[in-house]
């Protein structure tokens, strides 16, 4: 049974049309690139990217902090869902796991890329290798593989049971969901803690750092969760309840609020006294000793999510399901800026020893970030495709369900 | 399963005992939990791999720490000039890589230039604001004296510089050491006799402890290192300064293949103002417990209860 | 075909990932090459480097063992970075008070009567059958020379600021040797009991070890070589040194390599805050 679902998936992915095949074409081209990069990350080492001894997390951890975020996000759907029983919410539960699912999977290959030394990932291991309690990445890993089960089982596991027609097991399904959407939290909070515990690094050595994450998440997800309901509504036979777009559009303003409401109160405390702490923050503000890379990108992200946050606050944003599109994308790139760049790198930037430098990233690093992405998507939308297909019914064990027509989506 | 391979590589011939060698040293375990024959294994493994490498035979040292050893360490920042030495002393002895492309140069410990601090009557009319009673006067914002913000790649033609003053920092072997707590895989430990020492067979990578440490101690290898064969000091210690590898951290430990035998680590030998100190904590004869009795000492970044064993003191 | 896709894709990663986790590190580009031009260059010229000061003490590299030299000397400076040995060319210090712990030859000191450079007397050379450094090797006349001119820096002996002169510290007849406030001699290897005279803290920390420098064992029981007061200091021309205490400014060696990116130093000269 299981084998013929694994297989009625796949052929039900297999068929669309060019617009399908020309989206996972160019996808397939960028994690070639991907893969050239890894080649060349471990037979050169990391010397190719832009890192240094004194900057030794770049565009990757950003990326790979950004999208524990985005995984998170995925409790969005998730919570009123199970918990508030939101119809139409729930009848789309499964897509927010399949995003999150691509999401932690994308997290995982970012963490390939970023460490030195792949090959010896099993030392983390036991029994061959050694757990570190201690370690916040120990925590992150094994929450964000906890994490990835938690939803491949309680997503596929849904979707095998409208496959089949047989219901799933309350008892144990709802307290997976429950545990799921807890663990979401945990996810990036620990993933907040790995970096926020470093008194060496005052940037991030604040306790403000986990809320921000959350609330930053909570609007990047939904965001980027919107826009593939929309696609999805445009290009496929799925119809995606209103109520389900304007509650994650509802969601979105209110931790985009919170997000911008926390960027400023750090502002006002670091630069009000101006101490050697706020150093970071003024070099990505203003520029420190005459390096301004990070600059431009800073004010962007702020006019970005601010102009977001003001879109979203006009009616005609927000109702028209249109022009929805673009305060969120608009959030989603200006969180990343933010959340990625603008955070990660200048908390290197002075060295804990007052040594000043600038990171620039090169172009088998942009390679590799753009691969990893489109491989995330790859899998996203296939998880998106399958998942549609069985919850329209047509895709059903013993063939497509009467009403659904045996026609190739796009 | 790795003293297998390696008694089959030992055993086997030239070329393909260096492909099981290769096998055997991936897999083999953690340093701390092998047992003294995995250890000699290990030992005999790397000594071949290495003195094929570099055409010199090259000794892998295993001494353990020896009991009743503390090792602690004092730099009289009065004293030091700020000339360097003992960062190249150290690439001499320890093996670092140091190619020409950036990032191919490792030197662990770095010298910091202080500016004295100059105070002067014509910046006093800018302080601001105006007419309301200054808050930020006019000689605000010059470092003076002892700062961690100063310049690593002066270049003057002699030093010291009458304007400036020196503090080299490298790893303070710290009691409570911020790196060790983060490292997911226990590469990174602090010795019985002190030193915190990194495991680099076992190292992966993730650069935890690099952001950990408050005092930018630990250096990365972005590529495999460049090592002339004739640079390279064929006298290593395991946890010490036998030849690294691509994707691992590094950083100093006191010089563990000469100070378990005794001798000065090589940055104390050769400081030509004779600013640097080290010895035995637990000895009241030694030169460092006799300066922690008499001197003025301090530590770096105390406030961050890391417990450095590295002191600063001046006279 | 289609159907295949999925498939193919699947063993294509499979098959890059194991690639390139198998893929061979790099070997570091170039090192044989580097080195092959430097030494083949030219006659292996001999290769001197100075200790703590310039004058004072000097090394000649030379190979204890295949691949391993006593002394690796800076390329830039001239400086001596490393040393295998430390006892290289040490002789016993002798017997100090304050000392006599320390048991027999455990502390060694390099000779300082090397370096001396002065021209026979009656009881130094000829009668007791040693030649000193400088004696004249062929017949022909050579100029002796001065005070001045072997001591250029005697002119300015501001060593206490004019309350001290030569014989102060000299003997007056034993010209090899220094001399205490009895008037009997000290051995000029024994600068330390001299200088200690009046520099008794110094002296103390110097016995301790926590002034001056000391290699070979750290441990207290251990064999050191001890630096005495002249190898770094010269007694000679104190106020050239005058900020540092009686030592001589250096050059110092190459700064860190540059980060990536950068192509000058200029940016670590600028301040944190502008100035106004």
């Amino acid at each position: 049974m299981l084998t013929r679902f694994v297989f009625d998936y796949a052929r039900y992915v297999l068929k669309g049309g060019t617009k399908f095949y020309a989206w996972m074409g160019t996808l397939a081209l960028l994690i070639v690139g991907m893969f050239y990069v890894f080649y060349l990350q471990n037979t050169e080492g990391l010397i190719v990217t832009g890192m240094t001894s004194q900057i030794h997390d770049g565009l990757y951890l950003a990326n790979l902090v950004f999208l524990v975020g985005v995984a998170a996000g995925a409790v969005t759907i998730v919570f009123p869902a199970y918990v508030y029983h939101h119809e139409g919410m729930h009848k789309v539960t499964v897509l927010g796991e399949m995003l999150a699912i691509s999401a932690v999977i994308m997290v995982m290959v970012f963490v390939f890329a970023h460490m030195g030394r792949p090959d010896r990932l099993w030392h983390m291991v036991p029994p061959w290798g050694i757990y570190s309690f201690s370690s916040m990445l120990g925590w992150d890993v094994l929450v964000l593989n906890g994490y990835l089960i938690l939803n491949f089982v309680v997503g596929f596991w849904y979707l095998y049971s409208k496959y089949t027609g047989k219901p799933v097991n309350p008892k144990i399904f709802m307290p997976l969901v429950y545990i799921s959407i807890v663990w979401a939290l945990s996810i990036h909070t620990v993933t907040a803690f790995l970096i926020a515990v470093n008194p060496a690094r005052p940037m991030w050595f604040h306790s403000m750092m986990p809320i921000r994450f959350i609330t930053t998440a909570f609007a990047a997800g939904p965001a980027l969760i919107i826009i593939a309901f929309l696609i999805i509504r445009n290009n496929t036979k799925m119809w995606i309840e209103d109520s389900a777009i304007k509650l994650l559009t509802t969601i979105v303003i209110w931790c985009l609020g919170l997000a911008i409401f926390l960027t400023l109160s750090e502002i006002v405390i670091e630069l009000y006294a101006r101490t050697e702490h706020a150093n970071s923050l003024y070099y990505l503000m203003f520029g420190l000793h005459g390096l301004t890379a990070l600059v431009p990108w800073f004010w962007s992200s702020v006019v970005l999510m601010v102009g977001a946050f003001a879109l979203f606050m006009t009616p005609k944003f927000r109702n028209d399901m249109k022009l929805l599109p673009i305060p969120c994308a608009m959030a989603f790139v200006g969180i990343w800026i933010e959340k990625g760049m603008g955070l990660i790198v200048p908390g290197f930037i002075p060295s804990p020893i007052g040594e000043v430098t600038e990171y620039y990233p090169t172009f088998v690093e942009w390679v590799m970030t753009l691969g990893i992405w489109a491989f995330g998507f790859f899998i996203l939308t296939i998880l998106l495709k399958g998942a549609i297909g069985i919850l329209l019914g047509e895709v059903r064990f013993g063939g497509a369900a009467p009403a659904a027509s045996a026609a190739a989506v796009h | 399963m790795s003293s297998l391979m390696g008694t089959a590589a030992l055993m086997a011939q030239p070329g393909e005992a260096k492909a099981a060698v290769e096998w055997a040293e991936h897999f083999q375990k953690n340093y701390r939990l092998m047992t003294p024959e995995e250890k000699a294994e290990a030992r005999t493994r790397l000594e071949k791999r290495y003195s094929g490498e570099y055409s010199k035979k090259v000794s892998v040292d295993i001494t353990e720490a020896q009991p009743g050893v503390l090792m602690g360490y004092a730099l009289n920042i009065r004293k030091c000039i700020g000339c360097r030495r003992c960062v190249k002393a150290c690439v001499e002895e320890n093996n670092q890589s140091r190619g020409a492309r950036a990032g191919e140069r490792i030197e662990w410990i770095q010298v910091l230039r202080m500016e004295r601090g100059e105070f002067t009557a014509d910046k006093m009319n800018q302080g601001y604001p105006e007419g309301l009673g200054i808050q930020v006067g006019g000689n605000a914002y010059s470092p003076a004296g002892q700062v961690l913000e100063g310049q690593y790649q002066y270049t003057p033609e002699a030093v010291p510089e009458k304007d400036a003053t020196y503090m080299p920092i490298a790893c303070m072997q710290c009691e409570k050491p911020p790196c060790v707590k983060v490292c997911p895989v226990r590469t990174t430990y602090r010795e019985a006799d002190g030193p915190v020492v990194i495991d680099y067979n076992w190292c992966i990578g993730c650069k935890m402890c690099m952001g950990a440490c408050p005092y930018w101690a630990r250096r990365f290898n972005l590529t495999t290192p460049v090592l002339p064969k004739e640079d390279m000091n064929p006298v290593t210690h395991y946890l010490g300064n036998r030849p690294r590898m691509r994707g691992v951290v590094e950083k100093c430990h006191w010089c563990l293949q000469r100070t378990r035998h005794g001798r000065y680590p090589a940055c104390v030998e050769v400081c030509p103002v004779g600013a640097r100190k080290f010895g035995n904590l637990l000895d009241p004869e030694s030169e460092v417990s006799k300066i922690l009795a008499r001197k003025n000492v301090f530590r770096l970044k105390a406030e961050l209860n890391t417990f450095p064993k590295f002191f600063y003191f001046y006279d | 075909m289609k159907r295949f896709a999925i498939p193919a894709a699947a063993l294509a990663l499979c098959g890059a990932a194991i690639l390139s986790v198998l893929a061979q590190d790099k070997p570091a580009a170039g090192a044989a090459a580097a080195a092959a031009p430097a030494a083949a260059a030219s006659a292996p010229a001999e290769v001197i480097c100075f200790e703590s000061r310039k004058g004072a003490s000097e090394i000649t590299k030379r190979e204890i063992q295949p691949g391993l030299p006593n002394v690796k000397c800076s390329p830039t400076t001239g400086a001596a970075l490393w040393y295998s040995d430390p006892y290289d060319g040490t002789v016993p210090m002798g017997k100090m008070p304050q000392m006599e712990s320390i048991p027999e030859g455990l502390a060694v000191v390099k000779p300082r009567s090397e370096k001396l450079n002065l021209l026979a007397q009656c009881g130094t050379a000829c009668h007791n059958g040693t030649y000193p450094v400088g004696f004249p090797k062929t017949n022909r006349p050579v100029p002796i020379p001065t005070m001045e001119a072997l001591l250029p820096d005697a002119k300015n002996l501001q060593h206490g600021r004019g309350r001290v002169w030569c014989l102060d510290c000299h003997h007056t007849t034993k010209r090899n040797m220094l001399v205490d406030h009895y008037g009997d001699p000290i051995s000029i290897d024994q600068s330390q009991l001299l200088c200690g005279k009046c520099h008794g803290d110094k002296l103390r920390d110097w016995r301790d070890g926590i002034h001056g420098k000391r290699i070979g064992d750290f441990t207290s029981t251990g064999k050191k070589r001890w630096f005495t007061c002249t190898e770094c200091h010269n007694p000679h021309n104190v106020q050239d040194g005058a900020r540092n205490k009686g030592f001589i400014q250096l050059q110092p060696e190459t700064p860190p390599q540059l980060p990536r990116g950068f192509k000058d130093a200029a940016f670590e000269k600028t301040h944190a805050i502008p100035q106004h």
